[in-house]
């Protein structure tokens, strides 16, 4: 993250708080991601309520399908990318300290990495034809 | 102010920044405001619980054993029942920021309306998929 310059009329010339510059592609992403998760949400939810009281062998029946497999790994995939963006949002302006903030930034990338792919990695081991 | 005296510093210290949460009414759409980051928040922590409960699913019965309390005892449940709660919340408060973009609603009747719809709609979609789920699940 790169805070500009800003030359202000008021202030005179100094490190303001000013956009640097990062802000529209983060919203656009965040509106992408999201139009695409609309529909794949819904998917995702049905199948995931669905596996409320279900035993082991119906729970991975029901994952095992071709559809509800692909619907929850596009889910997650998509939602890796606008769970990490929205939760470095909440970082960016509730963590005020310099470090515990790219600390905080580091563990939110890697976390969100790690969950989409043990989904992602659970998902294909069920869904593999044995 | 780079020769203010120490009374004036710690007086400044002590004055609340603005916009600062405990120094305004709760209004409706603000609720909603901090309920959409609130709800997408408790999202990312149900997205890691269910990818522990599918990683059990995925490498067998003992596995699964220590997993499924997460979807399948009285806390699985509720949490499940959160989880579809704040989704559809999460999402009907993005159609709300969609609508926004577009310049729409933006009137105090407006936003108000859908600050509403946004919130009888969460209800109303879990109480649906639920049903739903329960009878053709």
């Amino acid at each position: 993250m790169s805070r500009s310059t800003f030359q202000s009329g008021r202030s005179g010339k100094g490190d303001a708080f000013v956009s640097d510059r990062e802000g529209s592609l983060h919203a656009l992403a965040m509106r992408h991601s999201a139009r695409a998760l609309a529909p794949l949400a819904l998917l995702a939810i049905w199948h995931i309520v669905g596996l409320v009281g279900k035993s082991y062998e119906a729970a991975r029946a029901e994952i095992g399908r071709p559809l509800p497999a692909i619907a929850l790994i596009a889910f997650i995939v998509v939602v890796a990318y606008h769970a990490r963006l929205g939760m470095e949002s909440i970082i960016e302006d509730y963590v005020h300290d310099k470090s515990l903030e790219a600390t905080a930034l580091l563990i939110n990338k890697w976390l969100m990495i790690a969950i989409a792919a043990v989904w992602t990695l659970a998902i294909m081991i069920i869904a593999a034809p044995r | 102010m780079a020769d203010a005296d120490p009374v004036s510093e710690s007086l400044a210290a002590a004055r609340p920044l603005s916009p600062h949460l405990s120094i305004y009414k709760p209004i409706f759409t603000m609720v909603m405001s901090i309920a959409h980051r609130i709800t997408g928040a408790a999202l990312y922590v149900g997205a890691l619980l269910l990818a522990l409960y599918l990683l059990g699913l995925a490498l067998g019965p003992s596995a699964f054993g220590a997993v499924s309390w997460i979807v399948d005892s009285v806390i699985g449940r509720v949490f499940v029942l959160l989880f579809s709660w704040a989704l559809f919340h999460h999402l009907l408060g993005g159609v709300r920021h969609a609508i926004w973009d577009r310049g729409l609603y933006l009137d105090r009747e407006g936003r108000e309306l859908l600050a509403k719809a946004t919130f009888g709609g969460g209800l109303a979609l879990t109480a649906l998929l639920w049903i739903a789920s329960s009878l053709f699940g």
